[in-house]
């Protein structure tokens, strides 16, 4: 965990951050409106005596407390998606409509994929690239179970995915995943600096694909759920300064406190502009964490 | 196109919408209507339906939602699709009461009366879909997909 003090500049509160890395996460879940309305899952739930509490910033949002929720009758009905916390706010971000058409360029397991699907309404479009084919399983039967009628998936690798334009792409980059320590520690212990720069070639290389997919005055969000500037704004810094068709959108939830985007590392000076993307940390609202840019393609 | 007259190939062939409409309305008798606004797909031997869209050219694992299998005869609707386009049935259906619905929930076969005629049947609980039975001579057997059957009895409750 000693190598999250690299942190330690830029965290807020940065004992605090450190404190809850070893406390475990509420479960919580995504109500899938392709299925069942809002209410009358709700309904169900207080039916069964599962206790549970809609998130401040998100209605669809649920933290649950039953010991293993993906057992629940609602979940294997697809009227529920098991889905951590701040995973749902890069589909928000992304801000998808009914109609459009629609990348997820790192898709599986398809929690973002299905929740786009769920904003666009089943109608449209989401294309939910994954080029993993033992991750192919999971994200197909996630679409099934939760009723997704408007997804196809393809099995490029993302930084080659051939030139067809998009209204919006989500990059939701393979990452080191630091992010996810409360979930099942020892992700912490397999970092490194190495791995992270060895991430941020592929990260690059994804971001810069999506970019040129994007149609003019689309939209690419890009998210991972690590702390490492290497593979957050240093990413996002590449990309933009490869390119003058491009800029960050600020991203801001209310209900739901984000941290700016650093825009200094290691004595390097990084684009202001990155302030617009945001940091969201364990613990401020008692979540894992994500890093999450909106990038609009003039 | 009907399954019959496609070679077993391993490529999406687009499937004429009539044709789907008419199998699912001869069973389940569900009116045409519900399968307006989507296309359907063929490969190898599985349909799939995806909502009405302009598809790209691309190399597809999946499109949309496979919704019934023309390997054995009878056909054989997907548990995913039943959960959707099943609600409109109106034969071939029956409701279960909580007991049984569990079981069903299980993967298991139990003991059923009903009039249903033997082959696929649209499984009801409390006015919802639970998915695809199979049934005949008083006996039916759930058709719920491994990874989404109810574990143990009595770990959780229906309602
Ligand atoms: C963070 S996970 C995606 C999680 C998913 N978006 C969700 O919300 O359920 C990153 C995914 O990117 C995939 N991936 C790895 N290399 C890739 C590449 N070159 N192009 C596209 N995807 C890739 C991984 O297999 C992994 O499934």
């Amino acid at each position: 965990m000693d190598f999250l003090d690299r942190y330690r500049d830029i965290v807020p509160d940065y004992e605090a951050f450190r404190a809850i890395q070893c406390q475990p996460l509420h479960s919580s879940a995504r109500i899938n409106t392709l299925k069942i309305k809002r209410d009358q899952l709700l309904e169900k739930l207080r039916g069964q005596g599962v206790l549970f509490e809609t998130f401040a910033w998100y209605p669809l949002g649920l933290r649950l407390d039953a010991g293993s929720p993906g057992k629940l009758l609602e979940n294997l009905l697809g009227y529920i998606h098991i889905q951590e916390e701040v995973s749902m706010v890069p589909p928000l971000v992304l801000d998808p409509r009914p109609g459009e058409t629609v990348l997820d360029l790192c898709a599986s397991p398809g929690s973002k994929t299905t929740q786009i699907s769920q904003m666009m309404e089943n109608r449209g479009l989401v294309i939910a690239n994954e080029p993993s084919l033992n991750r192919l399983a999971p994200l197909r039967s996630n679409c099934e179970r939760l009723g997704c009628l408007n997804v196809a998936i393809t099995r490029y690798d993302g930084r080659n995915f051939p030139r067809i334009p998009f209204d919006r792409v989500l990059v939701d980059a393979p990452c080191s995943s630091e992010g996810r320590e409360r979930r099942g520690p020892g992700v912490l212990a397999r970092s490194s600096c190495k791995r992270s720069m060895d991430l941020q070639v592929l990260q690059i290389g994804l971001l810069k694909n999506a970019l040129r997919l994007t149609k003019p005055g689309g939209a690419v969000v890009y998210s991972t759920c690590t702390y490492a500037p290497e593979e957050n704004e240093l990413v996002v810094q590449a990309v933009l300064e490869e390119t003058d068709e491009a800029r960050l959108e600020r991203i801001s939830i209310p209900g739901l406190k984000e941290c700016p985007g650093i825009t200094e590392w290691n004595g390097r000076e990084l684009k202001s502009e990155l302030q617009s993307a945001a940091r969201y940390y364990p613990h401020i609202n008692d979540t894992g964490g994500f890093f999450v840019a909106k990038i609009i393609k003039n | 196109m009907s399954p019959k007259s496609s070679r077993i190939r391993n490529v999406f062939e687009p499937l004429d919408s009539s044709w789907v409409a008419d199998q699912w309305h001869s069973r389940f008798g569900i009116s045409k209507e519900a399968f307006s606004g989507y296309k359907f797909f063929q490969k190898a031997k599985s349909i799939w339906a995806i909502s009405d869209a302009c598809l790209p050219r691309l190399s597809y694992e999946t499109i949309g939602m496979r919704i019934m299998s023309c390997k054995g005869r009878p056909w054989k609707p997907t548990t995913c699709a039943l959960q959707i386009f099943g609600r409109y049935a109106t034969k071939n259906l029956m409701h279960l009461e909580t007991a049984f619905a569990r079981i069903f929930l299980e993967g298991a076969s139990q003991a059923v009366e009903s009039d249903c005629e033997p082959g696929y049947v649209v499984v009801f609980y409390r006015g919802e879909v639970l998915g695809c039975g199979l049934y005949s001579h008083g006996k039916l057997v759930s058709q719920i997909p491994k990874e989404r059957r109810m574990a143990d009895r009595g770990s959780e409750d229906l309602s």
